[in-house]
């Protein structure tokens, strides 16, 4: 390759016109649906934020001491504390006057499971603070360990299909509802696929008073067996399947969808990933669960009215749609 | 005040003093790659291109790309079978964007602001070419050589420039305003010598032309009825399709005033003859072909020559097509025509493996007829460099034209065996015209081949939405009596609007896909344009190459290459 250095990389890395609030060099997996989702998150958070961030995947990739990945101020908290930490900043600002807004990062686990019962006192006593979850769906960090977020019948290293089991047994936690029952101001789900979305979303989250809740899909390549090349496609493919909702809310009442215009079969998106690759066995078992997760999507299809009624032809409203020169992500 | 110890801390933005790039197996590149409107143009004409100046409101750039392959896009956007349109990827999503509509207003904006083709004037040194004909292979072959620097002659026989497209094109097809502004816009360009009413052979001698310029460029067309009779049998007043077409568009009336006509024959001219002849109050015109009708489906060895949409306005303007039919004899009255004999034929392989053309027996119908007018195509007049032409054809080499057996001489348009539309001809003009410079710097001509285009599945359909295609407005069949054009133009608009709605094949649309969507931050967006055309830099400092640009760039654009 004969390059011909146009621009000088470092000049142009400094001049790009967006805010760069995780930079390159993190040690993300090839493909990582979390780095991308954190890196659109911050991007429209802007600098004037904190960030607790519970420990994970994200933690550990972006802050190998001595090094940062992160062009913000961070603060690493334990595994189940991100709310409280967060909680106590925003409190500490706002005795000092500050408007600086305090964000929270945590994976699935550090959300539906560990960081539980911290995130809910946060909600409760209605801190502003937006608390993002990058849901990866187990715990990848340590292994790929399922989480109450990991979907219905996916394999996972403590969830492993057998004899007795198609993968995992439960359900994937509704975490939404619960986080509509605490009655706070903004609570909404969010797709790596959709990057316009997202970052409309942190936004309005930001421009909230009071506690808020964005909750981001985010595959990972490594835990769900697929291509680093696919993220954005099996992100994309959970939405337009319906086993993902894109969905906001408003004091716990549903105030807006993300519209699919043609619901895809689940399987589009399960046979992309291998650990639904069980399901594709020809057996009875593979089969009923695989029904069961089409079900599954069509439930919320139904309940969060994702196709609209009649003949109108709902589409994602240009959120994927692009332009020459780009005026799609502006 | 509370000192941090420096284990607990680390400076901002540290990670970049790690090269991820060092992981990478793949590296993603920018690669444009052909759209398949472009491939498919015979004048070679990229629309991809112009579609994308003309989305960005750059009409004039957007013309200027055109007449970067061909200078008559008000006359092709109207003639022209547009096989662009076939070739669109958008077809298979939802309908091919209407390119020959923009084509069309792209020329016609040009002649209505007066733009002017962005052409060299050539100095008094400059090299010397010559050019016969000014038919749209002549003409594309002097503008080009007008491009490349060169002074040109150019002679026609005939009182005015144009040759087929003025003399066989009907104006209810090609306006004969239009035909003359576009002509003239492009005569005027300096550098060219245009001699009108100067014939090879007798006015000049090819050996004079080869003397006096550097490389010669040969467009004669076709214009030698060839010898016609079934069963030996010749009507008294037998005149060939292209006559009475060519005195029809002339002056617009016909020698005779039959009630029923046959025209034996598929190509453009019998079609256009057909129409005509409706116009002209012929009650029954049939059209006799040995092959079928085109359409899509039909493999183009078994389908008539002349295009589909020409075939198609042809039938609703009542003209009857016999398809797989062949004329086995005329039945004459004296000398005068009252009935032919058809048979079905059809084209099948023999032993040898050659197509031939086979009647089946008992399959025979009379048709009564007034007239026959054969339209079985024509020969080149090789008036003036007969030793050039084999049977009929110049034999020229397909791709830049050179006469075989010739130094210095190229060939194109009708005058080939396997060319007969106008955009065809702009082509062969075009090649013969970059041969013509290689020739003269004494560059090999190395076998060329159309782009290979990028195919749909390369791209990625999900940043798309469906759009319907403008439509231009088309005269219903009652209204076509006379002369007024039948297809109207699209308006600036419907223009925009089929530029918005183009996929852009293979090449960037700046959408910042790639940028937006690398988990690493290693796409650079650029202010400027960057040296490979696009708008983004990949930092193979960080890239790990995941490949998730490439996956999701719209448009294929971005390939992944092994390290």
């Amino acid at each position: 390759m004969n390059e011909q250095p146009l621009h000088h990389l470092d000049t142009l890395r400094a001049r790009q016109p967006r805010f760069r609030g995780l930079e390159s060099g993190h040690r993300a997996c090839q493909g990582c649906g979390e780095a991308l989702a954190a890196r659109l998150t911050t991007e429209a958070a802007g600098p004037d934020v904190v960030v607790a961030n519970a420990t994970g995947c994200l933690e550990v990739f972006t802050t190998p001491w001595p090094q940062s990945a992160w062009r913000l101020p961070w603060i690493h908290s334990v595994f189940g504390n991100t709310a409280a930490v967060a909680a106590g900043m925003e409190a500490a600002l706002k005795q000092q006057g500050r408007a600086t807004q305090v964000l929270a990062f945590a994976g699935d686990g550090g959300t539906f499971d560990i960081g539980f019962q911290a995130l809910s006192g946060m909600m409760e006593r209605g801190h502003d603070v937006l608390f993002v979850c990058f849901d990866n769906e187990a715990y990848m960090n340590t292994g790929v360990q399922r989480s109450g977020s990991t979907p219905h019948a996916a394999m996972t290293t403590t969830s492993p299909p057998g004899e007795l089991r198609m993968g995992k047994r439960h359900m994937k936690k509704d975490i939404l509802s619960i986080i509509a029952a605490h009655h706070i101001p903004y609570a909404a789900t969010a797709s790596v696929a959709y990057p316009s979305d997202l970052r409309k979303k942190v936004r309005r989250a930001m421009d909230t008073e009071g506690a808020s809740f964005l909750q981001i899909h985010s595959p990972c390549p490594l835990g769900w067996g697929h291509e680093g090349a696919k993220t954005i496609e099996v992100a994309r493919l959970a939405v337009q399947t319906g086993l993902f909702p894109v969905i906001e809310m408003e004091r716990g009442e549903l105030i807006g969808t993300l519209p699919i215009r043609e619901p895809r079969p689940v399987s589009d998106y399960l046979k992309l990933q291998n650990r639904f690759r069980h399901l594709f066995a020809s057996e009875y078992r593979a089969r009923k669960e695989l029904e069961h997760l089409q079900a599954i999507a069509n439930r919320n299809i139904e309940r969060f009215e994702l196709r609209g009624i009649g003949s109108e032809a709902y589409d994602t409203e240009g959120a994927d749609t692009v332009h020459r020169g780009g005026d799609r992500w502006a | 005040m509370i000192q941090i110890p420096p284990g607990a801390f680390a400076r901002p933005g540290t990670s970049l003093e790690f090269k991820t790039g060092t992981w990478r197996v793949e590296r993603p590149v920018h690669q444009r790659r052909a759209a398949p409107c472009h491939s498919a143009c015979p004048a070679g004409e990229d629309a991809q291109a112009y579609l994308a100046k003309v989305e960005l409101g750059d009409m004039r750039g957007a013309w200027e790309t055109v007449v970067a392959a061909n200078p008559l896009p008000a006359i092709t956007g109207r003639v022209c079978h547009h096989p662009c349109e076939s070739a669109c990827n958008r077809a298979q999503y939802d309908e091919s964007i209407t390119i020959h509509g923009v084509e069309r207003f792209l020329g016609d904006e040009a002649l209505r602001q007066g733009w002017s083709y962005p052409v060299p004037i050539p100095g008094a040194e400059a090299p010397r070419m010559a050019v016969v004909g000014s038919g749209p292979a002549g003409l594309a072959a002097a503008y080009h050589l007008l491009r490349g620097g060169c002074q040109v002659t150019l002679i026609e026989a005939m009182p005015a420039a144009g040759g087929t497209v003025r003399t066989a094109i009907p104006h209810y097809r090609l306006p004969p305003d239009v035909l003359e502004q576009e002509l003239d816009h492009m005569l005027a360009l300096p550098g060219l010598d245009f001699r009108l009413r100067t014939q090879l052979g007798r006015d000049v001698s090819l050996e004079e032309l080869r003397a006096d310029h550097e490389a010669v460029f040969l467009g004669p067309g076709r214009r030698k009825g060839r010898e016609w009779s079934a069963d030996f049998a010749v009507p008294g007043n037998l005149r060939t399709g292209l006559q009475l077409l060519e005195a029809w568009v002339a002056g617009g009336t016909l020698p005779e005033q039959p009630r029923s006509v046959a025209i034996v024959g598929g190509g453009n001219t019998a079609v256009d003859l057909a129409r005509v002849l409706r116009r002209e109050g012929v009650e029954q015109v049939h059209l006799i072909s040995h092959q079928r009708i085109p359409a899509p489906g039909v493999p183009d060895d078994d389908a008539m020559r002349a295009t589909y949409r020409e075939v198609s306005q042809a039938l609703e303007e009542g003209v009857t097509i016999h398809e797989h039919r062949g004329v086995r004899r005329l039945i004459l009255r004296g000398e005068r025509v009252v009935g032919m004999e058809l048979v079905h034929m059809k084209k099948l392989e023999d032993a040898g493996g050659r197509l031939r053309r086979v009647a089946f027996e008992g399959t025979e119908t009379v048709l009564h007829v007034d007239q026959v007018i054969p339209a079985i195509g024509q020969d080149v007049d090789g008036t003036g460099f007969e030793s050039l032409v084999r049977r009929g054809y110049m034999e020229v080499e397909p791709w830049w034209g050179t006469v075989n057996g010739q130094s210095g001489i190229f060939s194109g348009g009708d005058a080939r065996s396997d060319h007969g539309t106008v955009s065809e001809a702009v082509g062969d003009g075009r090649r013969a015209a970059a041969a013509m410079l290689r020739y003269r710097a004494g560059r090999q001509l190395e076998p060329g081949v159309p782009p290979e285009p990028i195919p749909y599945s390369d791209l990625n359909l999900s940043y798309f939405e469906t759009a319907p295609a403008s439509k231009e407005p088309v005269l219903p069949p009652e209204q076509r009596l006379g002369l007024e054009e039948i297809e109207g133009g699209l308006q600036a608009n419907a223009v925009r609007h089929e530029a918005h709605r183009c996929l852009s094949c293979g090449d960037c649309l700046a959408c910042d896909n790639c940028w937006t969507l690398c988990p690493d931050q290693s796409v650079l967006k650029t202010r400027e344009v960057a040296a490979d055309g696009s708008h983004y830099v990949f930092d193979y400092d960080y890239c790990k190459g995941c490949g998730i640009c490439a996956h999701e760039c719209p448009t294929g654009y971005i390939h992944m290459i092994p390290e």
